[in-house]
């Protein structure tokens, strides 16, 4: 047998993790699974968790990796939400399942799951080929505009708008018929969830560490050197946000699974919850720009916040003063946010990537550097 | 050093924030200080948009029920026990509903007053009818919100009456050609459109052009209402919400060369405080809009209400406020037909069509779906020279639609 390399030990490492807190969570959802919090609380919270990390995660992969500035990733999302929302109605009604039950329901969740990314990324590519030959400003502008045309035609679109989709009680044909779950269901799906995201975030992590994340990282680094190296600059543009419109889809039909109801006015510019264009790119900035598990880790940060501030029964303890601030968690966001721009500039994560097999050493490089810059401190403080 | 200036710096600035909402609070948590005293009180949680673009509706609806709570606390609760109330904010965002439903549920609350607005609602129906937790909405008019059988059920009339109510007046007051302004995505706008429409057309009023926007917070309806004007309406039919009416639909629509009706429903209430200063005032004069109650009813109930309500808050109480009252006075009447203060047995007496709730905003029971059955105040803007006001045009009642 060939002897692993280190690459190849980490590889081997994280996926016995990721196994065995798999398995865990099973258990763990399996025992507890029936009752209280743990299934009104904890398990609609991962669910929102998981796509939130993709869709951070995903737009990393534009704006980190490949250093442009996307404003309409909620674009692709949308797409892929109402692409799972319709298909899941469409089989219903051709009566490839009932009650959500049996093992053509769980093929036609991937199956939704799989086309709404493949939409989006399709999507990705017709808007990606034109604007991809902008840059900074520009590409923002038009990704921005992408974002609201999408969503206008959503809305006008006989089929997907507010007619589509409010057959019977407001908008609950999807939680009836369709992939929309229920609070049982999302504890009997839950392992889909986090499959879906555990997968979603290894093939980008796949591929950014492959030749076209060296190739895309050359891009965002010097454009011209990279073309006089001989890449072609515009197929990786391209690719990359096809290949990151793909996974915002994906996280879309995750959203419609987790909202049994859909409204384009969650995939807006702004809006005032933290699942916007906006937001995406404030998450993917907070964790680092350059790395997906900044995002992931980013992503569930923002998440816990918003949650915390507005439904944590811990605020009820807290002086009146400070429960005062937190009734405008828009304010308590923007404060978080200078908090830590102004501390580290670069992001939770700057550009590190979190690895199990290299902690011992990060951690051990990160002391090392902190006890440097303090001893360099105190020497220039002694000489001046 | 510049490290730690910089902590210090930040915790002033939310140390001075906190100083601005501080006074609001503290007089919250004395009275729920006052209420922990009892053994077992009556949960009840609210949902609404208290923060956010539509945060008036949310301080409309949390106003009037902390005031119902007091009145019902002070002559000694509900079958003798105390009513306490967990706030909850939405945001005006279908997936913070959501959290905050699960939240409440999960603090064990089985009564729920909410959301304000039909898109956040009509994400926690399913939800309600799934943990079998009863949900009173104080303002959600989308016709589809409430069906048989279920948990859900409102204190306001829905979309297909108040758009029917809408077209009636406009027949009445003579319009031939009316046009539409709305939002296609919006369950609410589209809603009222299609039962404006479609009563329109029962009573022969011609319906010339129908424009809609991308959001229900655009800012610009030039356009729309150039559209209106070329198609030479005499009603133009503009269900939005009390934040673009102001500052944006109002004027717009003068300043594109509109010059006849304009009718609203119910998220017109609040426009007034919502006009842009130095606005022209006189934009405002031919305004008709559908509303829950009018605050210058001279019953005995709503002056009473009004009058409480003004000196606890100090302003006008909205509809939003009057339906959040009557929602704690409904769940009142039904805890006490139940005899106990289980969802289910709540559901149950709220789900009996004979019972009667006599309400700030009418006295009226509930059909089988769970609307209540009674009749719309019809308003009027004005400029009154330094501000808009309001004038009662008349109450329509269903019988009215003949």
């Amino acid at each position: 047998m060939k002897k692993l390399g280190r690459t190849g030990q980490g590889y081997l490492l994280n996926t016995i993790i990721i196994v065995l807190l798999f398995t865990a969570a099973q258990l763990v959802t399996a025992a507890f699974g029936g009752e209280g919090s743990f299934k009104l609380v904890l398990v609609p919270s991962i669910w929102q968790c998981c796509y939130l990390m993709i869709l951070a995660a995903s737009l990393n992969l534009v704006l980190g990796f490949l250093g442009q500035l996307s404003l309409g990733h909620c674009g692709f999302m949308a797409v892929g939400a109402y692409t799972a929302a319709l298909l899941s109605l469409a089989c219903e009604r051709a009566e490839l399942f009932k009650d959500k039950e049996g093992v053509v329901f769980i093929l036609v969740l991937f199956a939704c799951v799989l086309a709404a990314g493949i939409l989006s990324a399709l999507i990705g590519l017709l808007v990606g080929i034109p604007a991809l030959r902008l840059k900074g400003d520009y590409l923002a502008i038009i990704t921005l505009g992408f974002g609201m045309i999408i969503i206008n035609i959503i809305n006008n679109l006989p089929f997907c708008g507010q007619d589509g989709l409010a057959l019977g009680s407001a908008a609950a044909s999807l939680y009836k018929n369709g992939l929309g779950f229920g609070t049982k269901s999302k504890v009997e799906f839950l392992w889909a969830a986090l499959l879906v995201t555990i997968i979603s975030i290894t093939l980008m992590f796949m591929f950014v560490r492959s030749k076209y994340g060296r190739a895309i990282r050359a891009i965002r680094d010097d454009e011209i050197a990279a073309a006089a190296s001989g890449i072609n600059t515009s197929y990786y543009k391209v690719l990359t946000f096809a290949y990151s419109a793909f996974f915002a889809g994906v996280a879309g039909a995750l959203y419609s699974c987790t909202n049994a109801t859909l409204s384009t006015s969650s995939f807006a510019f702004t809006n005032g919850g933290i699942l916007n264009s906006t937001f995406i790119v404030v998450m993917v900035v907070l964790g680092g720009m350059g790395s997906i598990t900044g995002s992931v880790a980013a992503a569930v940060i923002m998440f816990f916040i918003n949650y915390q501030i507005k439904n944590g029964s811990w605020v009820d303890a807290l002086p009146a003063a400070v429960q005062a601030v937190f009734q405008y968690p828009m304010l308590v966001y923007a404060i978080v946010l200078i908090v830590v721009i102004m501390f580290r500039p670069r992001g939770i994560f700057g550009s590190y990537e979190f690895s199990l097999i290299n902690l011992k050493r990060d951690l051990k490089a990160a002391l090392e550097r902190r006890a440097a810059a303090r001893s360099e401190r105190k020497e220039a403080r002694s000489n001046g | 050093m510049k490290k730690y200036l910089s902590i210090l710096l930040a915790l002033c600035m939310v140390l001075s924030l906190a100083a601005c909402g501080g006074s609001s609070d503290t007089q919250e948590s004395a009275a729920e200080d006052g209420a922990e005293e009892s053994s077992d009180p009556i949960i009840i949680g609210t949902i609404s948009p208290n923060t956010g673009g539509l945060a008036a509706y949310g301080i409309g609806v949390t106003t009037g029920v902390e005031l119902a709570v007091e009145e019902i606390n002070a002559a000694g609760g509900i079958l003798g026990r105390e009513v306490q109330v967990i706030t909850t904010d939405d945001q005006g965002d279908p997936t913070e509903c959501l959290n905050a439903f699960n939240s409440l549920v999960a603090q064990g609350v089985g009564l729920i007053i909410g959301s304000a607005t039909s898109g956040c609602t009509s994400a926690i129906t399913d939800a309600a009818n799934e943990e079998e937790i009863c949900l009173l909405s104080p303002t959600a008019t989308a016709d589809s919100l409430t069906t048989e059988d279920d948990y859900i059920f409102r204190a306001c009339y829905a979309d297909s009456f108040q758009g029917a109510i809408a077209a009636a007046y406009a027949k009445k007051s003579g319009c031939e050609k009316v046009g539409v302004v709305y939002c296609a995505a919006d369950v609410y706008s589209k809603g009222l459109y299609d039962s404006f429409s479609a009563a329109c057309e029962k009573y022969g009023v011609e319906v010339a052009a129908a424009e809609s926007t991308a959001s229900m917070d655009v800012q610009d309806f030039t356009n729309q209402f150039a559209a209106m004007v070329s198609a030479g309406v005499d009603l133009v039919y503009a269900p939005f919400y009390y934040d673009v009416i102001g500052p944006y639909v109002v004027p717009q629509a003068r300043a594109a060369g509109y010059e006849g009706i304009i009718m609203g429903a119910d998220g017109y209430d609040g426009v007034p405080d919502y006009v842009v200063e130095g606005a022209d005032l006189s934009a405002f004069n031919d305004i008709y809009w559908t509303n829950h109650y009018y605050p210058g009813d001279t019953s005995e109930k709503v002056q009473s209400f009004v009058t409480a309500y003004e000196e606890k808050f100090g302003s006008t109480p909205s509809a939003f406020s009057a339906t959040g009252y009557d929602c704690v006075y409904m769940y009142k009447a039904a805890i006490e037909a139940a005899g106990s203060a289980e969802p289910s047995a709540v559901r149950d007496a709220l789900a009996d069509t004979s019972a009667v709730y006599d309400c700030v905003t009418g006295s009226f029971s509930l059909d089988s779906t769970g609307t209540p059955i009674k009749g719309a105040a019809i308003i009027s803007f004005a400029d009154g020279g330094d501000k808009v006001v309001t004038e009662l045009v008349e109450v329509m009642q269903a019988s009215d639609l003949e």
